[in-house]
């Protein structure tokens, strides 16, 4: 499962990220392998996504989100 | 003794991640002292400040905010090419911003810049939102695993900047341990050799960013492929594998060293997320702020504008009364201070816009849109950013175009310039209003008025056309860039009125001095075209003036000046271009008359009115836009007899308006933006192509 298919007010733990030109990015905005990450709010249609990753509100959009893979429960 | 002053001056880089307080620091540090200048080869503007003490003199340099040093966007670069000294002139040292509740995010690009080896001090701000979050920071560790000084501060509350003053004055910058080796040391070293750096870390940094900088020269470029093929360092691999590792030490420093106690949750603010992120309320809260913000730059501007334009108008007249008569003194009066009046006009605008858009962004609310409006924007190749842009285009184009500043994807960013001034801005307005009066019945549709649908049809129609022009130009644009959203939404906090006020300032600052040229020196040109004609022609329109005057009663005199101010304006040379290009317009079933005002009005749009005032010699000093109407309604072309301002050319003229560039201060804000007179030429072209076709497709429809 990725962060994509994340639902309201369950938390996970983040396994990895995919290879993509994003990645570095997504690390040096704190998006790593352990962290925990929760749903916050989806903007309509499709949208971004607004994730909570350790206290701080991070808004991807739905293709991006799916590059994070979580653990399984 | 400019040099001896700048010998004595230290230079410090300020370096930190996005919302981190770096501005707040530097505004505090720096207050009024700020300079706006260039990065050669760049868009971002560079921020330097100075501040003393005693004999001592300092000038800050304020990098832009990014998360690491690896490349990006032209922020990195920025930084990068500042703090290794690489066609900037390096600093002496660098004040690294972490932020007390990220630390280890910020701890990445803080540790990266201790390793190019330049003396530098780290300040640990937002503490009192680490104290509220529970956590505890044992600085002395971090201190003594660093090796450099530490400094924790709440800037937004003044707090600890007087020991981040004495950072400076005391010079407590260091030059910190090495805290990650990178990999191949002998390419490393013998990038080093060549570049002249002093650490590893400098030559990887030089290594990642080679293709990056557009500034390097090619030759240097070349090798350092070269090198990097021949050792396979793969910059891609390299920037994963650094970032991993250093976060892996840097967790490992802060277990010992933050205690995480109480561990509460971050106080999410929820209740107004729940309001400002609501997929209706959102959007409605967001619709509400938007109006306001459309509201006071149409409204509350207009009366600060209309102080500046009497202002001028005023020296303007005082300089003819005073000063011997002559072409210098035409020139001053009627082509410089009015051209630096047309430049001053747009400040309440700009200001008022950049005032709103600092709050918002100070409060936490702007990046909210950005998740809001993405979704909305992106099938027309725009981004979530784009609609602060395009909104305030319906005011005035000009701090629209400004704003689009923050949108990081260069090709969103780019669209979004090239489109905006197809908003209906608040030019045009004085332009359909007295074109809708002339062609529009006064009468009601079902209930509602005729003219007030035309306007707001209008209206459509430029946004229609602004979304329509992004779509196109998303498939001719190229980018090897890809669109992405990754945002951080702060916690919302009161916003500070220092930085909402500099801001302003700032801004309009940039307006005046740097777009201001550019105007006036357009706005001088065609003074000139206006003013002057082929020799003789002019003075002897002038002449036979005089003579009528002379003749004529007092009565008679307004009628004879207002008919020769039209045959003045005719025999100009500017009078003498709208002649020439009478063929080319007249599918769009305009005359020469109108060919002239459509020449003037490239100043901006509203001058359309003046100008057919003037050439219909309605007289100049008609304030009163139902006295123009009444006028122009009368005119009939000479050799037919029909009415000039029919239906046909009305909306023609309206759709022309609507499309085409008619404003040189858009032209000089996007040279600007844009650092280059590629897009504001071709966009003008387009534009006025664009407008074109689509007046004599109307123009052929209605006639």
């Amino acid at each position: 499962m990725t962060a994509a298919g994340l639902k309201n007010n369950s938390v996970h733990e983040i396994s990895s990220i995919a290879n993509s030109n994003l990645l570095v990015r997504m690390m040096e905005m704190g998006v790593l392998p352990g962290k925990k990450i929760s749903l916050l709010k989806k903007a309509p249609f499709n949208g971004p996504m607004a994730f909570i990753i350790d206290g701080n509100i991070l808004a991807l959009r739905v293709e991006e989100a799916d590059l994070i893979h979580l653990k399984a429960e | 003794m400019e040099i001896a002053e700048r010998l004595g001056t230290r230079r410090i880089a300020i370096i930190g991640n996005p919302n981190v307080g770096k501005s707040s620091i530097f505004n505090q540090l720096t207050g009024l002292n700020q300079k706006i200048g260039n990065y050669p080869g760049m868009t971002v503007d560079k921020m330097v400040g100075y501040f003393h003490k005693g004999e001592q003199r300092f000038e800050l340099i304020d990098l832009p905010g990014t998360y690491s040093l690896l490349p990006k966007s032209e922020d990195e670069v920025i930084a990068h090419k500042v703090l290794n000294g690489q066609g900037e002139e390096k600093p002496d040292a660098a004040l690294v911003i972490l932020d007390a509740c990220n630390l280890e995010r910020s701890l990445l690009l803080g540790t990266q810049v201790m390793d190019l080896g330049i003396p530098i001090a780290f300040v640990i701000n937002m503490k009192d939102l680490a104290e509220k979050r529970g956590l505890s920071i044992k600085t002395f560790a971090l201190y003594q695993a660093f090796g450099v000084p530490l400094v924790m501060t709440d800037a937004r509350n003044n707090e600890g900047l007087e020991e981040v003053k004495s950072l400076f004055t005391d010079d407590k910058f260091v030059v910190g341990k090495t805290f990650h080796k990178p990999d191949s040391p002998e390419l490393l070293e013998q990038v080093q050799e060549k570049f002249g750096f002093e650490t590893p870390y400098q030559a990887f940094q030089q290594l990642i960013f080679s293709s990056f900088d557009p500034t390097l020269a090619k030759d240097k470029k070349v090798w350092l492929e070269e090198k990097a093929n021949a050792f396979h360092f793969d910059p891609e691999e390299q920037q994963t594998k650094e970032t991993t590792e250093r976060y892996k030490k840097i967790d490992a420093l802060l277990e010992k060293s933050v205690l995480s106690g109480v561990n509460k949750p971050k106080e999410f603010h929820g209740k107004l997320d729940a309001i400002f992120l609501h997929p209706v309320w959102g959007y409605l809260t967001f619709l509400g702020i938007m109006l306001l913000i459309f509201q006071a730059i149409f409204a509350w501007a207009e009366a600060p504008m209309d102080l500046i334009d009497g202002t001028f108008a005023f020296l303007s007249s005082w300089v003819v009364e005073t000063l011997p008569p002559g072409v210098f003194t035409d020139l001053l009066a009627e082509g410089i201070i009015t051209g630096i009046g047309g430049v001053v006009i747009f400040i309440p605008q700009i200001a008022l816009l950049f005032g709103f858009l600092a709050f918002l962004e100070d409060t936490g609310y702007f990046s909210r849109v950005v998740f809001l409006m993405d979704r909305i924007m992106r099938p027309f190749g725009l981004h979530g950013k784009s609609v602060v842009p395009l909104i305030s285009g319906m005011a005035c184009a000009i701090p629209g175009i400004m704003a689009s500043r923050n949108i990081s994807n260069s090709k969103e960013r780019l669209i979004t310039i090239l489109v905006t001034p197809w908003m209906s801005c608040s030019a045009r307005l004085p332009v359909y209003i007295i074109l809708i009066g002339l062609t529009v019945p006064d009468e009601a549709w079902m209930g509602i008025n005729l003219q007030a649908i035309a306007l707001l049809v209008m209206y459509l129609f430029g946004t229609v056309f602004t979304l329509l022009g992004a779509l196109a130009l998303k498939f001719i644009i190229k980018t090897k860039e890809k669109s992405f959203l990754m945002a951080d939404l702060p916690i919302y906090r009161m916003p500070r009125w220092q930085t909402v006020l500099l801001t302003m300032f700032n801004k309009s600052k940039i307006f005046v001095l740097e777009a201001g040229k550019v105007i006036l020196a357009i706005s001088i040109v065609l003074w000139v075209l206006a003013s002057y004609g082929p020799s003789g022609r002019m003075e002897a329109v002038e002449a036979e003036k005089m003579a009528m005057l002379e003749k004529a009663t007092d009565s008679e005199k307004d009628e004879i000046r207002n008919i020769y101010a039209s045959k003045e304006l005719e025999s100009s040379y500017i009078g003498i271009l709208g002649k020439s290009i009478e063929p080319a317009i007249r599918p769009l079933g305009y005359d020469w008359k109108i060919g002239i005002a459509l020449l003037t009005s490239f100043a901006a749009r509203e001058v359309f009115v003046a100008t057919v005032a003037t050439i219909y010699s309605v007289g100049e000093d008609v304030e009163d836009e139902l006295t123009i109407r009444e006028k122009l309604a009368k005119q009939v072309h000479a050799d037919t007899g029909e009415k000039v301002f029919n239906r046909a050319t009305g909306f023609s003229l309206m759709v022309f308006y609507a499309l085409a560039m008619q404003c040189m201060s858009t032209v000089a804000v996007v040279y600007r933006e844009t650092k280059s007179w590629k897009w504001p030429i071709l966009q003008t072209i387009f534009m006025t192509i664009i407008a074109y076709l689509g007046a004599l497709a109307t123009y052929q429809i209605f006639s």
